[in-house]
């Protein structure tokens, strides 16, 4: 290339450079509102389905929830132990009769002109085809279980791949009288208007119907069980009855954009837009929320600091969240073919497969776990250690229970009881695991194998990170040892956390092998009892059991924080709202000044 | 040549069966449990295993497993991807447009500095032009891209304000999703000329510069070393001194004579290059959160997603045996020795 045409190419790329910057102009630090119709929230996982039956990852219904779908009476603000109505017009109650006196049926007056995003009209047999729909959908590994136990009685529709259930049952038990839909319960369940609150979303039966989904009738309903994800037209469409409407779903740029409902049954809401978009980096979320392109980020714990002092950022902190960490004994391990139990005996080089049934070796575990450094190093400080798991902000919680702290010496003594004085003198080794890329878990673990090893030299605790394929392969096999998994809360009552910890066919108990009569005797009467002083009786003789029984180690409650522009307001806390960005977000309330 | 075209096209559709059926069975090694993690995305739901493995056939054999997948593709379908939510035929269409006009821009880019740095480097070898240009090629080449990438966008964009991580602004990416634009290309410099919006296209370009620049200072690098390899051996060559003898000013030597000659290896280099940039630059198109092909390869192999991992496997796997074929080509028609060969 001639010096001639090099010098022109220099001076046009500076030119098209100084085109481009003078066009785009560098912001100062005190800058009115960007975007002030529209809200911003980037965070780093991409939803799943946009079809509420479907939908049971945290990304797909913050998206959904209560944006665009809603259900028939939801949580009072904050407050997660008081409902306001919402599709329903009165929130059912013994008090007013809309619940029975033997706490098996609950009567929901449904709100009249309330309109789909479509313009049709919601009816009462809506909600009915709604709620069915999302009972018998039953999609391999969904939320349906949420209403199935409740209302039928099963956690699936399904026996090893065949439908069990009847549709006269199902039918029975949701049905239309006048302007009311009435709820027959199998049992008395006590957290049945919690679980309404977060599921109930209604959409239109016609238009379901019309764009290929189960007409509602019994004939059909076993043609549109268990689908694939991409089955159903909700699965990209909505047509809820939400302040806010969906405009686009962009799978490849990985963005959701919201409009406002104009037709919206209470008042319009302040935002006209809402925009929630992946970016998996955390750099690009920081700088886009330091230039006011973002309103809402997500943040990781250890990165808190770098958003922290941000010019027209808040940070609020403590929120309790509804999770919780477990380390659990697997009390009956599969040592076939298992490369995490060495030798598979009591001899030093390896643990039998009931190494973790004495209750000795579990405490010896409890006691020598480092909660506070856990905590600290995991967390950033920023969580509360549990006594079990009924954590606090659920009925039933008492912070007063026992709770396993850090003693060296009670490991020892532990430690020297378990197998009739055996294993401290023989010792053991086995290999604890935890999925790959989750920095707490990783911590966690090390923390174990440091703090046991350190009381016996015969005590040897091998690591090993697998990826999340591996991992969950290993526990439903039940070949995990010691290992990592949590629990984030569905509907914020205890049974939600009980259930799947405590009761012989909860996940855990399956997964670990434990099972104790009196225990689902415990955990059944504490689910079917209305009254509540009685239930946070039985929740707490049921952390005193896993207290005394040691089932896991209950490692931590994180709280959560959220980032923002500080001209963002009408946000509040609600620990059950899906978290899209830490927290979760009622765009409804929200706005920008 | 067209025989030549004709036999290296033949070879295509053994070239993706191969490729195809080596990642599949590859995959079948992982258990299907491993592979059905695809479907759980919370440990919730891992009572349903057993049940999905049934619902997908993932306990099939593989041969029956391979023979359903190859059946669909023969249809056109290359099936779903859990990850891209969509068809994977679908998915590769969407973000292949957005990995393209990343790799056009940057192509240019780096084809231009290559050469011409490459030239300069060796015309001027061993002065202080030269010095420069290998030093800065050689630090593109060290330099992770993520860390020259991440310093560009806290510079650039983080301090400045200038060019944003992304393919487009709110405005227009608003814009675009509004009737009022037809999308006749899937590039949106090309599609913003061609909508006659000319706000849309700076406000594209400007959503380009990082990216490109992170790629082509990274990439540059291995291109001045070829070209300047390639021009210092043409220039020592006796009919280069014979021009100059004769009494050419260097610029024609240069120019007209040596260059030619020493971007014939460049030529081949080139085409691979643009096809590994088609491929998509997974850390670029992370940093920046450009919504490109490579970037979800990536996700869809960490998550098992083996439709989507075949689906793009065959898919490049046509696109590499393309690119050389047009590699070689070129080469042809820039040189006539090979021609006549």
């Amino acid at each position: 290339m001639s010096v001639v045409a090099q010098r022109g190419l220099a001076v046009v790329a500076i030119a098209v450079v100084a085109v481009l910057a003078y066009g785009t102009g560098a912001r100062g630090a005190a800058e009115s509102v960007r975007n002030p119709d529209t809200l911003i929230i980037l965070t780093y996982g991409d939803p799943q389905s946009l079809d509420p039956a479907y939908a049971y990852d945290t990304a797909s219904e913050g998206v959904i929830w209560p944006g665009i779908y809603e259900t028939l009476i939801t949580y009072d603000g904050s407050v997660l132990s008081r409902y306001v109505p919402r599709l329903a017009t009165t929130v059912p109650t013994l008090q007013n009769g809309l619940i029975s006196k033997d706490g098996l049926t609950y009567t929901f007056p449904i709100r009249q002109g309330v309109h789909f995003h479509d313009g049709t009209v919601m009816t009462p047999e809506d909600v009915r085809y709604s709620m069915l729909r999302f009972m018998l959908q039953d999609r391999d590994g969904g939320p349906s279980w949420l209403l199935l136990t409740p209302l039928l009685g099963t956690d699936s529709t399904r026996t090893k791949g065949a439908v069990t259930v009847q549709y006269a049952d199902a039918a029975k038990a949701v049905t239309v009288e006048g302007q009311d839909v009435v709820f027959h319960l199998k049992h008395p369940y006590a957290a049945f208007l919690s679980i309404l609150a977060a599921w109930s979303f209604v959409l239109p039966e016609k238009w379901a119907a019309a764009h290929g989904d189960w007409d509602g009738t019994a004939a059909t309903w076993t043609k549109y069980n268990n689908p694939k994800l991409q089955d159903r037209y909700e699965f990209d469409h909505t047509n809820g009855t939400g302040p806010f409407m969906l405009q686009t779903w962009d799978r490849q740029a990985k963005e959701e954009i919201l409009v406002r409902n104009d037709h919206y049954w209470r008042a319009p809401a302040k935002l006209a837009r809402v925009v929630i978009r992946t970016v998996t980096e955390f750099p690009a979320r920081q700088l886009q929320l330091q230039r006011g392109d973002a309103d809402a980020i997500a943040v990781d714990r250890p990165d808190q600091s770098k958003v922290t002092g941000m010019a027209g950022v808040t940070v609020q902190d403590g929120y309790p969240a509804l999770v919780i960490q477990v380390f659990h004994f697997n009390q009956k391990i599969d040592v076939a073919g298992n490369p995490d139990v060495g030798s598979g005996k009591l001899d030093g080089n390896g643990i039998p497969p009931d190494f973790f049934s004495d209750v000795h070796v579990r405490r010896g575990f409890a006691y020598a776990f480092d909660y506070g450094t856990f905590i600290r190093d995991g967390y950033r400080g920023k969580a509360l250690q549990p006594n079990g798991p009924i954590i606090q902000g659920l009925l039933g919680y008492d912070p007063s229970l026992p709770k396993y702290t850090f003693d060296r010496q009670k490991a020892i003594a532990e430690f020297k009881e378990a197998w009739g004085g055996k294993l401290w003198d023989t010792g053991f080794h086995f290999t604890e695991t935890y999925n790959t890329g989750n920095a707490v878990r990783q911590i966690g673990a090390q923390i174990v194998k440091d703090d046991v090893e350190s009381l016996n030299p015969k005590f040897h605790i091998d690591i090993r990170n697998i990826q999340f394929s591996s991992f969950l392969q290993l526990t439903v096999q039940h070949k995990g040892t010691l290992y990592a998994l949590g629990w984030a809360v569905d509907y914020p009552d205890p049974d939600d956390f009980a259930q799947p910890f405590l009761a012989s066919n909860g996940q855990y108990p399956k997964q670990n092998g434990f099972s104790d009569p009196h225990v689902d005797q415990l955990v059944k009467q504490a689910a079917e009892t209305a009254d509540p002083a009685r239930r946070a009786q039985i929740y707490r003789e049921l952390t005193k059991f896993a207290y005394d029984n040691v089932l896991a180690i209950y490692a931590a409650q994180p709280t959560n924080f959220v980032v923002m522009r500080s001209w963002v307001h009408g946000w509040y806390y609600n620990a059950v709202l899906p978290p899209l960005a830490n927290v979760g977000f009622d765009f409804y309330t929200m706005s920008k000044q | 040549m067209s025989r030549f075209i004709a036999r290296r096209l033949l070879l295509l559709p053994f070239v993706a069966l191969g490729v195809t059926a080596l990642i599949f069975s590859l995959l079948q090694l992982l258990t299907p449990a491993m592979r059905a993690s695809l479907y759980i995305t919370d440990p919730k739901q891992l009572n349903a295993l057993p049940d999905i493995i049934r619902k997908y056939h993932l306990d099939q054999p593989v041969y029956v497993q391979y023979w359903e997948w190859l059946r669909q593709v023969l249809h056109g379908d290359l099936g779903w991807s859990e990850t891209a939510r969509e068809p994977v035929l679908t998915a590769i269409r969407g973000y292949f447009p957005a990995t393209f006009e990343l790799a056009l821009y940057s192509f240019a880019c780096i084809l231009v500095l290559g050469i011409w740095l490459g030239t300069l480097s060796a015309v001027q070898k061993d002065k202080i032009v030269d010095h420069l240009s290998r030093s800065t090629s050689i630090s593109g080449a060290s330099l992770p891209t993520f860390v020259w990438g991440l310093v560009l966008l806290m510079v650039f964009y983080g301090h400045f304000g200038w060019f944003p991580p992304g393919r487009l602004g709110l405005d227009a990416d608003l814009f675009v999703r509004s009737p009022q634009f037809h999308p006749y290309t899937g590039l949106l410099t090309i599609d913003a000329l061609l909508n006659g919006q000319w706000w849309l296209l700076w406000d594209a370009l400007r959503h380009l510069v990082l990216p490109v620049a992170t790629l082509t200072y990274f990439i540059t690098a291995t291109l001045v070393r070829i070209t300047r390899s390639s021009m210092l051996e043409t220039l020592r060559a006796d009919y280069v001194r014979t021009a100059e003898a004769k009494g050419l000013p260097r610029d024609v030597v240069v120019d007209k004579h040596a260059r030619r000659n020493a971007l014939i290896p460049v030529i081949t280099l080139a085409g691979l290059l643009f096809v590994g940039l088609l491929s998509g630059v997974v850390i670029t198109e992370t940093v920046f959160n450009w919504p490109g092909i490579g970037r979800w390869g990536v996700t869809a192999s960490q998550q098992l997603d083996i439709p989507a991992v075949t689906g793009f496997a065959l898919i490049f796997a046509g696109m590499l045996v393309l690119g050389n074929l047009c590699a070689d080509v070129l080469y042809a028609v820039v040189d006539p020795r090979i021609r006549l060969q």
